[in-house]
């Protein structure tokens, strides 16, 4: 009899969670009417939506069971690779930017050989150590990126002309928050795709029993090589976007600790190994990062990412939204509890 | 009976009449923004920038406002990031509407908010802006306060006539505006048949320069220019000392001509040279009256002595407000392109510099002069027809100071 | 200029030894490692610089203040890392990253960014011996540091406690089978660490400036001299030391200031190339 019970009320919080989430989709899609096109809310939003494609793409890595402490390398890779060529070669950003994307993932492929032979703990510290250096080169090759002069008054994102529609993206903030929302969508169905997808699988394999996997004949290291890659090439796509959103950069912010490390948070306190949950994560607590500590606290306000994180690996290491879903997938995948 | 039924009548109509002079005369505000770094790693300067930006409006409304209109001051934080400069950047163009722009530090904040103010045809005056790009670039509604050649022509000034380096150094940091002074300063000396003899750049916060210190007295450097920040010098000076580097002079135009900083170095100030565009007691000449209002009015607000950086913040605002009293005389509609064409043709004395624009938007007559830390104290040495005192050159050696 | 070269980097590298000694006892003894070792070096400075500054404190006697803050930050974290499950290296990596994001927070909230000196005026005069000259304050580093790393050298070699200790980072198993409590020599290796941190903290503060992002370089150093070194070998951590101190010196002055950054990560990079299997290349997984 609780049983059943027990049965009804997840089948009801599942279909909730449903309901909630088509919810904040409308939400979201409609926030710039909501807001009464107020640019700082738009502006917080369009900032939080890249930082879910960023904590995304971080995601494809991480559910093989590697934790990178060095992404904002692929970030500013990115940026720099897609701002360049648009600026000196005068080519469309709409063809730079996945150029960035693959330079960031060539990169990645230097990570690799150096670094995806270590174990999970030392991968994690080589990462670390990683990015110094394309930002060191970067920062001092004044021939190719200017050095620390930065890149300015690059190329917006050209404006989409649909018949006699005309759509201003990067001048726009309405534009832009649109233009970050359709490729975060894209990215979250790509990510799904991916992790149902035999690479997917074997990912799952590879983490859960490396030694088993491989007993299964699993390649270990070419899927892992991949996951890299991918997550690579899709952190290389964020930051050619947002060198072409701000139209300004300068290795000392593309290549921060703030676009590795906060991915990272999202991901982890959403949930690992879900689709969902990085960007779940990315959509409230960036947000509520800007909207109520920034005001109070000026200096410090990003405790709470550190906060947030230690109470996640702490208590509940599958991430919020990962530990909502098990509970679903128990009594709706297998169909029964026991 | 009739009169005490009509009086509550007459009384709300009074009421009524009195509430809508109110709101128009509150409406009738001229609305002028300002964007700075109020959080984030610019947090300092661009709080000083707000400060002289708040004192000026304050006096133009203690005065009985731009034609009898109270100046409003809209301001916003940038949090020392270029995107959310855009952002406020709109919304005080965009949905604010504010007449004009002024505020700003560093480049990769103040270009952004140029292009938005562009956009919607909003003329921005910045108080702290330095890279040549952002002037050229063909945006009719930018306009600066300052810009590099103010620093750099001055000390090539001092150095290929006074100073004559046989081995000179040029540091800098590995920050846009920093880089570009280097190279600046550069081009010009070796123009003027002055060699550098090395050009080194480091990152800012770098907790050690022994080995940068070593290899400069290697080589026998006799004066270094560094283009770094106050914490730069506080330690580069320091383990000069330390090291008994044998220097001719130590320059540091950015950071140093502070109170602050003489404080916190204390002796080891001494002799320093730095640049300056105004500091109390250094002003344009003619404007000491006025220089000095500016100081009690700083002092009064903010209960400590003005810097050079609240200076700036200061000159934009007047400037632009300036113009917009010019508009209002001319008795034309306050509009962006009016503004625009009346900072044009501005052209007014204030204690930093003779403010007129050129056509692209940078200051005609900004220049530094070279400064010199002499018992305690900023005084200047270059331009000889504006110098306090007389430059001592070459320092001290280290041994032979407290 | 090479033998300024050779002392600063002897003398700095003495320095980074000192301050990866804590990092690198935790490690070996309780097998996580602590991200958050720089950002607490930094705030043992600023102990010692809010002292100083606020209450006039003479800076010798900031020294005690410092490692006691230090202590109880570290007593908290090894709480905090015995909560934690497997696989331990990793998610003490991401744990201990999440609090240095915390204490980097604090210091900015409660010190602002501005850099900070602690300036001591006796060490800013120095001796001549022929052509060198050596600054009291590099003297001091020096001095001050090869006399506390002597220190836990004889601990470690000839006291009881050490060599449980020893036992303990060489078969973590072996030693509780002995009898070695090992949670007690966690926190053993913790306390020490947070001693280490104490003392370098100010010291730090006063030969170089305070600012809340000055951890990650610090942290990264300790990471390079401990995967150099191994686990447990202190004469290799001397050599990591210097050897850092004197690539970066080098660096600087062949290639140029502007290359320094990039010398620990390379180091670090080439070191786990070489050593694939970390630090405890011996044990089995």
């Amino acid at each position: 009899m609780s049983k059943a019970k027990a049965k009804n009320q997840r089948v009801k919080q599942f279909h909730l969670t449903k309901v909630a989430l088509a919810l904040g989709l409308v939400l979201l899609l409609l926030l710039p009417v909501l807001s009464h096109y107020s640019d700082y809310v738009l502006q917080v939003f369009t900032h939080a939506l890249l930082l879910a494609t960023l904590a995304l793409a971080w995601n494809i890595l991480s559910v093989s069971g590697s934790i990178s402490l060095g992404h904002a390398a692929f970030f500013g890779v990115g940026a720099y690779g897609s701002a360049l060529l648009s600026l000196d070669l005068g080519v469309s950003p709409w063809v730079t930017i996945p150029l960035g994307g693959l330079l960031a993932a060539a990169v990645a492929m230097i990570m690799a050989l150096l670094c995806l032979r270590l174990r999970s703990a030392y991968f994690a510290l080589a990462t670390l150590a990683f990015v110094e250096i394309p930002k060191v080169i970067t920062d001092n090759w004044n021939g190719l990126t200017r050095g620390s002069l930065g890149l300015v008054g690059l190329p917006g994102l050209p404006s989409l002309r649909l018949g006699s529609y005309h759509f201003d993206i990067s001048g726009s903030p309405t534009g832009s928050y649109y233009f970050v929302l359709c490729y975060g969508l894209v990215l979250l169905l790509l990510v799904a795709v991916i992790f149902r997808s035999n690479l997917g699988l074997a990912l799952q394999a590879i983490r859960e029993e490396e030694v088993a996997a491989e007993a299964v004949g699993i390649q270990v290291q070419q899927y892992r090589l991949l996951s890299l890659l991918l997550s690579g090439f899709f952190t290389g796509i964020t930051g050619a976007c947002y060198a072409h959103l701000v139209r300004y950069i300068e290795p000392g912010l593309v290549y921060g600790l703030h676009f590795s490390a906060i991915p990272m948070v999202f991901a982890i306190c959403g949930g690992r190994f879900t689709i969902l949950g990085p960007a779940l994560a990315a959509l409230v607590l960036y947000p509520l990062d800007q909207f109520i500590f920034h005001p109070l606290l000026p200096a410090g306000h990003e405790f709470l990412y550190g906060a947030v994180i230690i109470l996640a690996i702490l208590f509940m290491p599958s991430g919020f939204w990962g530990r909502l879903r098990k509970g679903h997938l128990v009594s709706i995948k297998t169909g029964s509890i026991e | 009976m009739l009169c005490c039924r009509r009086v509550p009548i007459i009384a709300c109509l009074l009421l009524l009449a009195f509430c809508c002079y109110a709101t128009l005369a509150v409406a009738a505000t001229i609305k002028i923004g300002e964007i700075n770094p109020l959080s984030g790693r610019l947090a300092k300067q661009g709080l000083e920038i707000h400060q002289g930006v708040a004192v000026a409006v304050a006096e133009v409304n203690e005065t009985g406002g731009l034609g009898g209109r109270q100046v409003e001051l809209i301001s916003r934080d940038d949090q020392s990031q270029p995107d959310v400069a855009i952002s406020r950047a709109e919304e005080l163009c965009g949905w604010k509407k504010v007449l004009a722009l002024t505020g700003g530090y560093v480049d990769s904040l103040v270009g952004p908010i140029s292009e938005v103010a562009k956009k919607y045809q909003v003329p921005y005056v910045a108080s702290a802006s330095l890279q040549k790009e952002l002037t050229q670039r063909g945006n009719s509604y930018f306009f600066r306060v300052a810009r590099l050649q103010g620093f750099v022509e001055p000390l090539c000034g001092i150095l290929s006539e006074h100073l004559r380096p046989q081995r000179l150094a040029i540091l800098h940091a590995a920050t846009p505006g920093s880089t570009e002074f280097a190279h600046d300063l550069e081009s010009c000396l070796q123009a003027r048949g002055i060699g550098v003899k090395v050009t080194e750049k480091f990152r800012p916060g770098t907790p050690d320069f022994t080995p940068l210190v070593g290899k400069l007295a290697s080589m026998n450097i006799d004066v270094i220019v560094s283009g770094g920040f106050s914490a730069d010098h506080l330690l580069m000076v320091r383990q000069l000392k330390e090291n008994r580097v044998s220097l001719k002079a130590y320059i540091g135009p950015f950071g140093i001509a502070y109170e602050s900083f003489i404080r916190e170095m204390a002796d080891d100030a001494e002799y320093l040279y730095s640049t300056c565009a105004w500091s109390p007691g250094i002003t344009q000449p003619n404007t000491e009256h006025m220089s000095q209002t500016f100081v009690d009015r700083f002092q009064s607000m903010f209960h400590r002595k003005p810097n050079t950086t609240n200076m700036h913040g200061y000159t934009s605002t007047r400037a632009l407000l300036t113009a917009i009293k010019m508009v209002l005389q001319q008795k034309k509609s306050l509009t962006g392109p009016n503004i625009r064409l009346a900072l044009a043709e501005l052209d007014l004395l204030l204690p930093m510099e003779r403010v007129a624009f050129d056509k692209r938007g940078d200051p005609r007559h900004y220049q530094h002069l070279v400064v010199q830390i002499q018992k305690g104290r900023l005084e200047a040495v270059y331009p000889p027809e504006r110098a306090t005192a007389s430059a001592i050159f070459p320092m001290p050696h280290w041994s032979r100071r407290k | 200029m090479w033998t300024t070269v050779l002392v600063s980097g002897i003398t700095l590298g003495s320095f980074y030894t000192l301050v990866a000694l804590g990092f690198a006892l935790i490690f070996g003894v309780t097998h996580t490692f602590n991200l958050a070792h720089g950002e607490l070096l930094i705030l043992a400075g600023y102990v010692a610089y809010w002292l100083w500054k606020s209450f006039g404190i003479p800076f010798l006697f900031t020294f005690p203040a410092a490692v006691l803050v230090a202590l109880v930050v570290c007593l908290v974290l090894q709480r905090l890392f015995s909560l934690l499950r497997e696989p331990m290296e990793l998610n003490s990596i991401v744990v201990s990253f999440g609090v240095a994001v915390l204490l980097q927070n604090g210091m900015l909230f409660f010190f602002s960014g501005d850099y900070r000196l602690i300036r001591v005026p006796a060490l800013h005069q120095g001796l001549h011996l022929q052509t060198i000259y050596l600054s009291y304050s590099q003297l001091t580093l020096l001095a001050l540091s090869l006399l506390v790393i002597g220190l836990i050298y004889l601990l470690m070699r000839h006291t009881y406690l050490g060599k449980a200790l020893r036992a303990t980072i060489q078969n973590r198993e072996a030693a509780s089978l002995a009898g070695i409590d090992v949670g007690r020599m966690g926190v053993l290796a913790f306390s020490i660490g947070a001693l280490l941190i104490g003392l370098a903290g100010p010291l730090y503060g006063s030969i170089h400036y305070l600012y809340p992002t000055a951890g990650l370089q610090a942290t990264l150093l300790a990471i390079t001299i401990t995967i150099f070194a191994g686990v447990g070998r202190i004469r290799g951590l001397i050599l990591g030391g210097w050897i850092l101190a004197l690539a970066e010196s080098s660096a600087v002055v062949l290639l140029g200031a502007s290359w320094r950054e990039m010398v620990s990560a390379v180091m670090i990079l080439t070191l786990l190339a070489i050593r694939p299997q970390g630090i405890l290349g011996r044990e089995q997984k």
